[in-house]
């Protein structure tokens, strides 16, 4: 599988050209949300109106690339909590207006296939569409869901695959009960040194075009694999398995792009991997560009391609990886990797 | 209930605008007598579904016939019309 395009909505400007030229965007307030752009360049106001932030945040990371890839033939997209936010506000007005009238607006928002609807509506694409909602793996398995759609396919076809996750007043309380957060006050610049328990929430909008063919691709998606409660020793054989099975050696990786989120109790997942994996590669992380939420690997892929192109990315300099290894956790439960191959420029001058 | 028609209109307008989140819309750009559905507001069914519940929320008042609905809800005179009649908060 093969990327042609990305997008994304997130912390960081991203939406122009300052995050790859190596702008850091700050977030001290313990919550870092994204930064969205001005959406009534893109989407018509009496839409935009009705959409809640998780929605208006995928069509605005969405749309651009359907429109400038019009071959794209159905919509994946990866969302632990879809529009959480308007969900809750739903389930709330059922009890306190006694099952009576209820705003259909809400509802339209809360259920978590509304972004990939709305893309396809507003792209009018008719093909498969499918909304993963498999909490921290969402995203993971949109896109083994767009592998399996475009190997089963004899025709050149390309697709829209995704994730999105807002930040709603429920999922952060609901979060920071379950200790998920740091309690004391820290900068996203400062996260990944941080050794204190929890980490600090994120959220955001990625959006890949994915092809079966090479020609104007930018990367591939070599591989990815999956576990959920995994045992401690389990990962580092796991991975081992995983090169060797695209016959690759640690040895191999340019770069590893780890989740770590500053959390004490679980970075030591990453840490082990390196040490036990890669003893001669460094740690590079994403987590304080983002923050951490449940498809933040997607954020991750991003960023991995964005380094492929040899962008300026902040704290990144010098690097120009051709193979990059995304490995994201969340909680220490669902654990995801993801195995990305920068494809040379050349390709789009071979056909 | 002690409000003028004037007044009501312009608390109406306010409820619209929150209801059903009119960007860059401002009071004043509501007109009385300009039709809701199909006039420069650019709503559509959801926002008559949304009207009905605001109907229904902040004056007591349920539509439940869609006869009714569509001659009620037309424009601004005429659904303050039928609040001053059938508000019962």
């Amino acid at each position: 599988m093969y990327i042609k395009a990305i997008s994304a909505i997130s912390p960081q400007l991203t939406y122009g050209d300052e995050y790859v030229q190596g702008d850091f965007q700050i977030h001290t307030k313990g919550i870092i949300n994204a930064i969205e752009p001005n959406y009534l360049a893109i989407i018509p106001a009496s839409l935009l109106r009705r959409m809640g932030k998780a929605v208006r945040m995928g069509i605005g990371a969405g749309l651009p690339l359907i429109k400038n890839y019009p071959a794209i033939d159905g919509v994946i997209i990866g969302t632990a909590n879809g529009g959480l936010e308007d969900c809750i506000r739903f389930l709330n007005q059922i009890v306190d207006y006694e099952e009576g009238v209820l705003t259909p607006t809400n509802f339209v928002n809360s259920t978590p296939n509304a972004v990939a609807g709305q893309l396809a509506l507003m792209g009018e694409k008719m093909g498969y569409n499918s909304t993963h909602t498999n909490g921290s793996l969402a995203f993971d398995n949109a896109l083994l869901d767009a592998k399996l759609v475009l190997e089963s396919s004899d025709k050149p076809m390309e697709l829209l695959v995704g994730a999105v996750e807002e930040i709603s007043d429920y999922n952060y309380n609901i979060d920071t009960l379950n200790k998920h957060y740091k309690t004391e006050s820290i900068s996203n610049e400062d996260l990944i040194s941080s050794t204190t328990d929890g980490s600090l929430c994120g959220e955001g909008a990625t959006m890949f075009v994915v092809s079966n063919e090479k020609e104007g691709a930018i990367a591939e998606v070599v591989d990815q694999f999956q576990i959920c409660f995994p045992e401690n020793d389990e990962i580092a054989p796991l991975i081992v398995d995983f090169l060797s099975k695209n016959k690759l050696t640690p040895q191999a990786i340019d770069l590893l792009l780890f989740g770590n989120a500053g959390d004490g109790r679980t970075d030591f997942w990453y840490n082990n991997l390196q040490k036990e994996v890669f003893p001669n590669l460094a740690i590079h992380t994403f987590k304080q560009f983002c923050g951490d939420y449940r498809t933040a690997s997607a954020f991750a892929c991003y960023q991995a391609i964005q380094l492929m192109q040899k962008h300026s990315i902040h704290g990144f300099e010098g690097q120009q990886p051709t193979t990059i290894l995304v490995y994201n956790q969340f909680s220490g439960e669902r654990h995801g990797f993801i195995l990305l191959r920068k494809l040379p420029l050349a390709m789009k001058m071979e056909h | 209930m002690d409000i003028s028609r004037d007044d009501l209109k312009i608390e109406f307008k306010q409820h619209l605008i929150t209801y059903l989140n009119l960007l860059d819309v401002k009071v004043d750009d509501i007109k009385d007598d300009e039709s809701l559905f199909g006039g420069d507001l650019g709503l559509d069914s959801i926002d008559s579904v949304e009207m009905i519940v605001l109907l229904d929320r902040e004056y007591g008042i349920k539509i439940k016939n869609p006869t009714e609905g569509r001659q009620v809800l037309v424009d601004v005179n005429t659904i303050v019309d039928y609040i001053i009649a059938n508000r019962t908060k």
